[in-house]
């Protein structure tokens, strides 16, 4: 005779309650599924000699013929490169680098004479390269407003707090804003004016991010003495989605003059936004140069692309053999923050421009690997084989 | 006895009398036949326990071959503990009673009374109160540097269960008092094997490896701008976008931890139970020490090393295919991002031992959600909604469509992940430990193919102890008799000697009378 409230506990731990009325089962067990109780099917793999030592060769086997093709094409690539900075006392842009005054409007152009040794086939790609120029510096990069960029008429017109203290002057917006806008390298010369009404640490922003406000020219010395201008594009240098998407004018292109009344061009600049190319396709905010220029770079030494030499046709290399003058018109020096200045010349192929670190990297990490394999497996013969079972203390 | 291979250590306080302790102890084997002594220790006054106690240990110390290193007497002798009970072969069992426990408890004998304790293989409790339940279990916390687990099934089994680290209540029989109190219930003793040997020690090394692994993650993202500060004039630029830095440890990596630490298993449940000394690592700390700790970070920082500077020398001349920059602040970031997430899945790939289908699903899926959101912000029409959030337009497709690209991440995956690959590889096979063997072998069973698994019944030759208890009271006999609160199919032991097969059985027939049968384990 049991209690008719006593809980009987069979076998397995299954409580049943069996309430007065009777019948009425509730199991308090939890369910015996494959999720709940940690049955879930599954792969485990662990770490073999027959797993690992074959992915190691194959790893090897693999890099080294792409780092053997990384380097050999980066090896193809024709680079040339000159640092017109001035530093030497030998160098053309000597003068130019020494003579700089705030308030000089004469621009000074130095010419620099170099010759190519190897002819240039295909598009030939002139950039313009700068060292020790911090683009990445975080005030610097925030200084920006991406709504006036895009066409934002509100924004045209109030620029972002970010632009301080380049989005006012003389009371008018200025358009584009910024530091970064200010700090353009690539548009005519400009005479700087500093201004010095501001902190110490705007002072050195303002005199590391002036304009530099440089233009190459290059010129082809004929055999027979005449100077040839090899004609460059300057449109196709920016990004599709850059020029297209992120940057816009304010309104279509046609009269960028009357849209940006009101507005006043950034403090370092010598002509405003809406005269920086004739051609309409290029002029205001989505001037290729000013995007090239606004697409901040990662690193202190950078290279921007300048121009496109576009190819003649197949039979004629582009750039031919022999000498070349290169004039450029020299304005603010980077010699105050050790800066230097730089004008490449490249070819292109499928990895991109000249560079030999992918394919050394990739030959090196390839070697490795295969080494490691190999040591790896006399290892493995020698003292492996202690993952037997047999003596496991049971 | 399984337990007891696992080091763990048990003692049983019960609030029965004597006889029926030893009785108890005698058929689950804690005590045997072979023991060398059984110290009974039942003094009346203080005096008394004191020098039972102490003679108990001298008689021990000194049949040890053991070099004393100081007097017994010192309190700062607990270290030391584990190399005395190493070295003492001989087995010892202690039975205290509950009027000399209340004596050996005072603060002069507390010390005593431990080292003894901790001197013998098995200690048996009796006549305690639940009082002293507590105290007991207390004492253990406070000196020794172990975790205490204390299991019962009835309400004055309360106090102990709060007092241990983990408690455990057995729910059912005498009401749902002790599963309240406890932090874990189950309706059997039995259950406490697998409590302990599978599902703590999985929980153990889930733990384990989802800390390493996090550690890693956190420092491979975090110190890349610890090393891109030298080159951006240390104004704390970052290095990644900005929604990638919210999204990394909610989006992008969380999922794949979380399926690692929900379902990782070393070694499957019937292996946990069958090696219990597989138990130890979890014992000795071994998973996850300062040692790991610090090879977690330092593998941590080589990566971010790593994915900083590989990118760095590829981009600081890189172009386009099309001639068209390439090196600047956004593209680098999208690679380097891309890289981070592409190398912090592969590294949980590796480090996941059990792959269930959730496993494949959350990792596979978290990297196409990366790919997913990271094409979706920087579309067009994102940045046509806000313009300003969303700088980075543009950049996922021209800088993942260069071939250049996806060989620095390739490279970048391939650095990272091999060292410690190899490592890990040396390791299993010069020094394997006994999961890794286990592991092995676990394999190789599966390899063959299914087989009939017949397990090993050890079966332990129960002295036969005839059993009598006698009770100076009239006791519970006519209860029993009646079979009132008495399951047919239960055996009263008391009464004759009784030989089981199966010694779990017994201890729940034992269980069914109004006994208590309390276990710390150390």
């Amino acid at each position: 005779m049991m209690a008719s409230s006593y809980n009987a506990k069979d076998e397995d731990g299954h409580i049943t309650v069996s309430g007065p009325g009777g019948g009425t089962l509730r199991s308090k067990k939890p369910e015996n599924t494959a999720f709940k109780q940690q049955r879930l099917p599954a792969w485990q793999p662990i770490l073999t000699a027959g797993t690992v030592l074959p992915a190691f060769f194959i790893i090897g086997l693999i890099f080294i013929p792409i780092g053997i093709g990384l380097y050999v094409t980066s090896n193809n690539i024709k680079e040339f490169e000159i640092d017109y900075t001035g530093v030497d006392m030998s160098s053309p842009c000597f003068n130019c680098s020494q003579n700089f005054s705030w308030n000089s409007t004469r621009p000074c152009t130095c010419t620099i004479p170099f010759y190519l040794d190897q002819p240039y086939e295909n598009n030939v790609f002139m950039y313009y390269g700068l060292s020790n120029f911090y683009q990445n510096h975080r005030r610097y990069v925030k200084s920006r407003d991406d709504s006036q960029l895009n066409g934002d008429l509100e924004s045209l017109m109030k620029p972002s707090k970010e632009c301080e203290p380049y989005a006012y002057h003389e009371n008018k917006p200025i358009a584009p804003c910024g530091a970064i806008a200010n700090s353009m390298f690539n548009g005519e010369p400009v005479s700087c004016c500093a201004h010095q009404t501001h902190s110490s640490f705007h002072l050195y922003l303002i005199c590391l991010f002036t304009s530099l406000a440089d233009t190459l020219e290059l010129f082809y010395n004929d055999p027979n003495g005449t100077k040839i201008q090899i004609p460059m594009t300057a449109t196709g240098i920016a990004w599709w989605t850059d020029k297209h998407v992120k940057f816009r004018n304010p309104t279509d292109n046609a009269n960028l003059t009357a849209v940006f009344q009101g507005t006043t061009k950034p403090v370092n600049w010598r002509r405003p936004v809406y005269e920086l190319d004739t051609d309409p396709q290029n002029n205001g905010f989505i001037n290729e140069d000013f995007i090239v220029w606004m697409r901040t770079a990662a690193l202190p030494t950078f290279r921007k692309l300048y121009r496109i030499i576009p190819k003649k046709n197949s039979m004629v290399p582009t750039l031919l053999r022999g000498n070349y003058t290169l004039e450029v018109v020299y304005n603010y020096p980077v010699r105050s923050f050790e800066g230097r200045k730089r004008m490449i010349l490249s070819t292109i192929s499928w990895m991109g421009g000249k560079n030999p670190f992918l394919g050394i990297a990739y030959i090196t990490v390839g070697s490795v690997c295969f080494f490691l394999g190999v040591v790896l497996l006399i290892i493995h013969h020698k003292y492996g084989n202690r993952n037997n079972s047999a003596d496991i203390a049971n | 006895a399984c337990l007891g291979l696992a080091d763990i250590k048990i003692w049983v306080l019960t609030g029965d009398k004597l006889e029926t302790a030893m009785n108890i102890g005698y058929s689950c084997n804690m005590l045997r036949d072979d023991m060398n002594e059984v110290f009974v220790i039942s003094g009346h006054t203080l005096l008394e326990v004191q020098q039972q106690l102490r003679s108990a240990k001298e008689h021990i110390l000194g049949l040890s071959r053991v070099s004393s290193a100081g007097d017994v007497e010192k309190t700062d002798m607990f270290a030391e503990d584990s190399v005395f009970e190493e070295t003492i072969i001989a087995e010892y069992a202690l039975v205290i009673n509950g009027h000399s426990l209340a004596h050996a408890l005072e603060p002069q004998l507390e010390h005593t009374l431990l080292d003894l304790a901790c001197l013998c293989k098995t200690v048996i409790c009796c006549r305690v109160t639940p009082m002293q339940k507590a105290q007991v279990v207390e004492l253990v916390k406070r000196h020794k540097r172990a975790v205490t687990l204390a299991i019962g099934d009835g309400a004055n089994d309360v106090s102990m269960i709060k007092t241990a680290h983990i408690g455990v209540g057995i729910s059912g029989q005498e009401g749902m008092q002790a599963a309240l109190a406890s932090d874990y219930s189950f309706a059997q003793f039995r259950y406490l094997q697998r409590l302990l040997l599978v599902h703590g020690r999985w929980s153990y090394f889930r733990m384990c490896n989802f800390l390493c692994y996090f550690f890693y993650k956190n420092f491979a993202f975090t110190l890349v701008h610890f090393w891109y500060g030298f080159f951006c004039g240390f104004s704390a630029q970052t290095v990644y976008d900005q929604w990638f830095i919210t999204l990394f440890n909610i989006v992008y990596t969380s999922l794949p931890v979380l399926a690692m630490g929900l379902f990782d298993q070393d070694v499957n449940d019937q292996n946990s139970l069958r090696y219990p000394s597989l138990y130890k690592p979890g014992q000795q700390n071994l998973l996850f020490n300062k040692r790991q700790f610090f090879m977690c970070t330092l593998q941590g920082m080589g990566t971010s090393f790593l994915l900083f500077f590989i990118p760095y020398g590829a981009f600081s001349v890189t172009v386009k295919e099309d001639g068209s920059n390439f090196s600047d602040q956004q593209a680098f970031a999208v690679t380097i991002a891309t890289s981070l997430v592409i190398v912090a899945s592969v590294q949980i790939g590796l480090e996941t031992h059990y792959w269930t289908a959730v496993n494949h699903l959350f990792i596979w899926g978290s990297l196409t959600v990366y790919f997913a959101i990271l094409f979706a912000m920087q579309s067009n029409g994102m940045f046509g909604i806000f313009p300003s959030n969303f700088p980075f337009i543009g950049t996922a497709r021209n800088c993942l469509s260069e071939k250049s690209v996806w060989l620095v991440i390739l490279l970048t995956t391939v650095v990272c992940v091999v060292p410690g690959l190899a490592v890990s590889f040396l390791r299993v096979d010069l020094f394997p430990t006994l999961t890794d063997k286990v592991r092995h072998l676990q394999q190789t069973t599966k390899r063959q193919g299914p087989q009939e698994q017949n397990l090993r019944r050890v079966r332990r030759t129960s002295s036969r102890r005839s059993a009598y208890a006698f009770s100076h009271q009239q006791g519970y006999g006519e209860l029993i008799t009646s079979g009132k609160n008495m399951r047919t199919s239960t055996v009263s032991s008391a009464r004759s000697p009784q030989r089981t097969p199966h010694s779990s059985n017994w201890i729940e027939n034992m269980l069914k009378r109004k006994n208590e049968v309390s276990c710390i384990s150390v």
